[in-house]
């Protein structure tokens, strides 16, 4: 799964996730892409079951980029614990997302498979999404 | 040229005025080039639709009438907005209808590459727009490159584009546009297959090539080895050896 090698502070405030993407809202590798419609936080593991979704539907052939990196721990207190005596261990890593952002890209030969690809990895997360092409029509 | 646009000049500027023109079916832009002042400019958003929806896209020459003056021009800047993909903006380049222009084109890649398919390899495409120097008159809609004598490993350059009667790529001719290269699933089963082919001949155990990989250390191959030694019971030579 994907994780920073090293980080300057181990534990980060939640922060907010209002307004749209600034960047990364356009398809720049592939040719169809994975566009969030809503803010949200996209862990690791979803990240890695969305990417194994769409790489087994697409079998062979075909390139996937990830455009969107776990780089905010989100830390937990064990369960049954006393609230207070500090603030939890980091757990999981998440990439803050909002809307607009391209999160996944792919190309691949056929559209049919590459749509279907790409629906079956946007199951996997927990926003909303939609399919998004490089050429637009107006 | 058979585009023609209307623009309105002298629109307030600022965000609040700007949402209230997109909310009237218009989209603020600015009118520059040909040494002129920048001119804030705003244009109905129907017509502006028809002129970019011709064939040549955002390339298309369009005669811009400003103030009752008509210029030729074309589309410099969209921008876009990320979710609901409406023009929120659009730049206008005056253009001298003598002089070459940098623009870009797209790529369409045509054929098949019999080679690569059958090396179960893919095209992979590395450049879909083509920056060229051309007279207004001259822009092609697209350039078309040929992939068929593709092999896994080449790529096809910039150079190897045939470009029209007075169209010059404006990048350097050794860019790759497209190159063929082995799938994923490809590599994984070459790899495999040589794995096993140097575990038949005897040059490495399943060990080494774990740790040549990465995926184990020598510590940890070595305790592996001392703890099945010590399940089994008894067959401790190998141990023994280790731990001297």
């Amino acid at each position: 799964m994907l994780m920073p090698r090293k980080v300057k502070h181990r534990k980060h405030h939640r922060g907010r996730m209002k307004g749209r993407a600034k960047g990364g809202t356009e398809v720049s590798f592939g040719d169809f892409g994975i566009q969030a419609l809503e803010p949200g936080w996209i862990s690791a593991r979803q990240i890695e079951a969305a990417r194994v979704a769409m790489t087994r539907h697409i079998k062979r052939g075909g390139k996937v980029w990830i455009n969107v990196f776990p780089d905010k721990p989100v830390t937990q207190k064990p369960a049954e614990t006393r609230m207070g005596s500090g603030k939890g261990n980091p757990e999981r890593w998440v990439a803050v997302v909002k809307p607009g952002r391209i999160m996944f890209e792919l190309s691949y030969h056929d559209e049919a498979t590459a749509r279907a690809a790409l629906d079956r990895a946007i199951q996997k997360l927990p926003i909303k999404a939609r399919i998004i092409t490089r050429e637009e029509a107006f | 040229m058979d585009v023609t646009l209307t623009v309105e000049t002298g629109r307030p500027t600022g965000t609040a005025a700007a949402r209230r023109l997109r909310e009237e079916g218009r989209v603020p832009g600015v009118v520059y080039g040909l040494s002129t002042e920048a001119r804030s400019v705003s244009v109905a958003w129907p017509e502006l639709r028809r002129a970019l929806s011709t064939d040549a896209g955002q390339n298309a020459l369009i005669s811009l009438t400003v103030d009752g003056n008509t210029h030729l021009s074309m589309v410099k800047d969209l921008n876009r907005h990320p979710v609901r993909r409406t023009v929120e903006h659009v730049d206008f380049l005056l253009i001298d209808p003598d002089q070459p222009l940098s623009v870009e084109v797209p790529i369409i890649l045509e054929g098949e590459a019999p080679k690569v398919d059958a090396q179960k390899g893919m095209i992979d495409q590395l450049m879909y727009t083509l920056p060229i120097k051309a007279r207004p008159d001259a822009i092609p809609t697209q350039v078309e490159a040929d992939v068929s004598h593709l092999e896994i490993g080449t790529a096809l350059r910039v150079s190897e584009i045939p470009l029209p009667d007075g169209v010059t790529a404006d990048v350097d001719g050794e860019e790759p546009v497209a190159q063929g290269s082995p799938t994923r699933s490809t590599v994984i089963m070459q790899q495999e297959a040589a794995r096993q082919a140097r575990i038949a001949a005897g040059e490495a155990t399943e060990e080494d090539l774990a740790i040549e990989a990465g995926e184990l250390t020598a510590e940890q191959v070595a305790d592996g080895a001392s703890a099945s030694g010590a399940s089994s019971g008894g067959d401790g030579g190998g141990d023994g050896a280790d731990e001297s």
